[in-house]
């Protein structure tokens, strides 16, 4: 049913609208006609005037701006607050589509803590030389101290967000794996209320798949960890406080899962128990979801330097009295340096092949691969292995000279450091511009949540899909320029079968 | 629930009420303005006084701009610190994102909206356009503010702390808008029992502000029936029971709560916490008469009472001083 009837000096949405040449587009054929899948949400977007659109879009932001559902940006201070741009033009996965890639998320989050288990055990995968031990012992990223030391609640990462792009093939594929504190769910989820309120009809009529569960999965999760009756366990969510970036998502979780959300000051440890100070005396923790990072756990562990943390906390975790999600350590399973090696541990572990591919890497730790980059940075993108964000990056294809000679002395300082890749054209979405007024085609990723119990895996249907706003970016990270998009997994497979 | 952020609701509710209080302030003292046949500066000056600022005032404009209502209204609105309007929305929207987790979903878009509304380039306007409509939106942001947060938050624990901690204020806030104009009252107070009632019309005016400023000029005539006098007027401002902004009304509720929050048997109502002392003040409140009473000593005690309250609240926040002793340790699991 159109919402309004498009008249000739206010034309559909999508009918000038081209893919860009050599890009995949998720919704549109370089023809111009929708893919099979988008038929019916194009058809539903097409209903919609322009100027019609350009109300929408302002509303949804107003909507986001007066509930709060901000970022902080790091380069300010003070800590601006704004809002994650929203794009209303959905990102549309078909329904066959989605359940061959959950199955290869399942696929690779479980290798991933089979692997870190082994890493923090036996090491056979290093001992039967599958995988190159130095570049993982000598990782910053890996923790002897945590070795021989079982996880509370025997998963180490219930909690997983897995980049993916995809090509001008048309094929999903693995960009970066994130096993510590993977953020953006809530994002996910305000935008399918933004969304709804604006596109309800729409959304009912093409048949998208709910996300507002996933706090309660994840509630769930949690509580599986527990060293007491799940029950009876004590959940909190640690926070650094209301500065960090994320710190809307870290209320949002909380609230929308009803648990405390605390700061390290809140805690203690006395006799290997953790204690979260109340108006009533001391309560005891047994499972904690922490968005900080390993660093700042335990200074009495980590960083003897340190002011932060819980003091004890990571004794209390040794000794499997309470649990931590994610568990620590988990940083040398999503190392960039690691990644080239995943479909390895996928076949070791679990004698499968890998079902989603990833993108070709460079490891510049090895020296023919080194040599290599160092001669063709003009065409690769070399990204910094312990930096996340977009920053420690340089994108080859866009670089000066200048830029790709210093990057040429630091990744020979120190070769460990970095990684590279040739640049992938990254596929487009419809994408409102507000400029003029119209849709553009937009480089996007998506990053699905997998949620892992010792009885099992649930994975939110889609994921956070961000954008490069900017005209011609490749980068879609909030803090440079990008922005977020509803993304829609259909129930049903269309009459095509994608 | 954690002390932490009992504490920033306890603040949360402070600055709401504090920022509900200061438009109110603002906007009756304009009023007696008008209708007060008062030198400007003996409508303006009480205000600067009680809200604190006096010293910070004169040392930026000079003591003689406390006649300039402008130049007092554009400080106790816009100053970034101190108790202005816009400093007591911003601390309380800063506090209120602290504890985001427990205010419910539509107080926290009242106050993130009332906030935004200040930094936004539109206040400024309709400040300059409209000044008694940009007090109403202030007003009318706080209040709702506080009626979501009774209306859609769990009456429970962090309800609690926010609710004692805009009684505490209010008590404050009453004392303190007494004070204003306590001259008046005790001159008033020293011929009470003459038989001349006649008041002249600049303080029927300044009661009137009074009332005005506590939202209570209906309620206190329905009591007494357009009869205005100092002992009616302090009378029905400190004791009345019915009135949810005397200062009698606001000391009962922040016991009950203190009472609800820690019940007398805890062990923690010793003889030194916030709930004895704050039950001695009421107690000691109830038992005072009006007539020829030293108005401003009265007042002073109060405050400084309340102020006392608030300190011992901000420890007992904290907990108990030590952890209970744990279990035993069960065997560690080991890999």
């Amino acid at each position: 049913v159109p919402l309004t009837v498009p008249t000739a000096s206010n034309l559909s949405l999508l009918a000038k609208y081209r893919p860009l040449d050599g890009t995949w587009d998720e919704l549109v054929a370089p023809d111009g006609t929708a893919r099979p899948h988008a038929q019916r949400t194009c058809a539903l977007l097409n209903a919609v005037a322009a100027t019609e659109f350009a109300r929408f879009q302002s509303l949804a932001e107003l909507s986001l701006y007066n509930q709060g559902v901000t970022f902080s940006v790091y380069s300010d201070q003070r800590g601006t607050e704004k809002i994650f741009p929203l794009c209303l033009v959905p990102r549309v996965l078909g329904a066959r589509e989605w359940a061959r890639t959950e199955q290869g998320l399942i696929q690779r989050v479980h290798a991933l803590n089979l692997f870190l288990d082994d890493i923090y055990g036996e090491q056979r995968i290093l001992s039967e030389g599958r995988l190159p031990a130095d570049l993982i012992l000598g990782a910053r990223s890996y923790h002897p101290k945590l070795r021989h030391l079982a996880a509370p609640g025997g998963v180490r990462i219930p909690i997983a967000g897995i980049d993916l792009i995809r090509g001008p093939s048309g094929e999903l594929r693995v960009l970066e794996d994130n096993v510590r504190t993977p953020s953006g769910v809530s994002y996910v989820v305000e935008n399918r209320r933004v969304t709804k309120r604006i596109f309800q009809h729409s959304i009912e009529m093409a048949g998208v798949r709910p996300v507002e569960q996933y706090p309660i999965e994840l509630a769930r999760t949690l509580r599986a960890l527990s060293p007491v009756d799940p029950d009876d366990a004590h959940t909190v969510l640690l926070t650094p406080g209301s500065y960090n970036s994320a710190y809307f998502e870290h209320t949002f979780l909380a609230r929308h899962m009803g648990v405390e959300l605390v700061e390290a000051s809140d805690l203690y440890v006395e006799r290997d128990t953790v204690y979260v100070r109340t108006t009533h005396g001391p309560k005891r923790v047994d499972v904690i979801y922490r968005r900080i990072d390993d660093a700042y756990l335990d200074p009495e562990f980590f960083r003897p330097d340190s002011m932060l943390g819980v003091p004890g906390l990571m004794g209390a975790w040794v000794r499997g009295r309470v649990a931590l999600a994610n568990a620590p350590g988990n940083g040398c399973a999503d190392d960039k340096a690691v990644y080239p090696f995943v479909p390895d541990m996928i076949r070791f572990y679990l004698g499968e092949e890998p079902l989603l591919p990833q993108v070709d890497t460079f490891v510049c730790a090895r020296s023919d691969d080194l040599a290599f980059v160092v001669e063709h940075l003009e065409e690769l993108v070399v990204k910094s292995v312990d930096e996340a964000g977009g920053y420690g990056m340089l994108m080859g294809p866009q670089s000066t000279a200048a830029e790709r000679a210093e990057y040429r002395e630091r990744i020979l300082s120190s070769p460990r450091k970095y990684i590279a890749q040739r640049r992938i054209e990254l596929s487009t979405c419809p994408t409102w511009d507000p400029a003029h007024n119209e849709l553009q085609p937009r480089r996007i990723d998506l990053r699905p949540y997998v949620l892992t119990r010792p009885d099992g895996t649930w994975v939110l249907p889609g994921g956070l899909t961000r954008v490069a706003l900017v005209p011609g970016s490749y980068v879609v990270n909030s803090s440079q320029g990008g922005g977020s998009k509803d993304t829609w997994v259909l129930r049903e497979p269309d009459r095509t079968g994608a | 629930m954690i002390s932490r952020v009992a504490d920033h609701c306890f603040w949360f509710g402070r600055y709401v009420e504090r920022a509900e209080s200061t438009a109110r302030l603002l906007q009756a003292t304009r009023t007696l303005v008008f209708d007060a046949d008062l030198p400007v500066t003996q409508c303006w000056q009480p205000l600067v006084i009680v809200s604190g600022e006096y010293p910070s005032f004169c040392e930026r404009f000079g003591a003689e701009a406390v006649g300039d209502g402008e130049r007092v209204q554009e400080y106790l609105t816009w100053s970034p610190g101190g108790v202005s309007l816009v400093a007591s929305v911003r601390a309380a929207r800063e506090c209120a994102r602290v504890i985001r987790d427990v205010l419910s979903h539509d107080a926290w878009e009242a106050i993130n909206e009332l906030f935004h509304f200040l930094d936004d380039g539109v206040s400024p306007k309709l400040y300059r356009e409209n000044r008694e409509g940009f007090y109403r939106r202030m007003r009318n942001g706080t209040q709702l503010t506080l009626g979501l947060v009774r209306s859609t938050m769990l009456h429970d624990e962090p309800m609690s702390f926010l609710w004692l901690g805009a009684m505490i204020e209010r008590a404050g806030q009453v004392a303190r808008l007494l004070d204003m104009h306590h001259h008046t009252i005790a001159q008033e107070g020293a011929q009470l029992g003459a038989s001349a009632q006649t008041h002249d019309i600049v303080k029927v005016a300044l009661w009137l502000s009074l009332l005005r400023a506590s939202s209570g000029v209906e309620a206190f005539m329905k009591m007494h029936q357009g009869r205005v006098s100092a002992q009616s007027l302090i009378t029905f401002l400190l004791l009345e029971q019915s009135f949810p902004r005397s200062l009698r009304y606001c000391l009962r509720s922040a016991c009950a709560i203190l009472r609800d929050i820690w019940p007398p048997l805890s062990g923690s109502a010793s003889e030194h916490s916030s709930q004895t002392r704050l039950a001695a003040l009421l107690a000691w409140l109830e038992a005072q008469t009006f007539d020829g009473a030293d108005i401003h000593a009265l007042l002073t005690h109060v405050v400084d009472e309340t102020a006392a309250v608030c300190t011992l609240v901000s420890t007992e926040i904290q907990g108990p001083p030590r952890p209970p002793a744990t279990a035993p340790h069960a065997p560690a699991p080991q890999s």
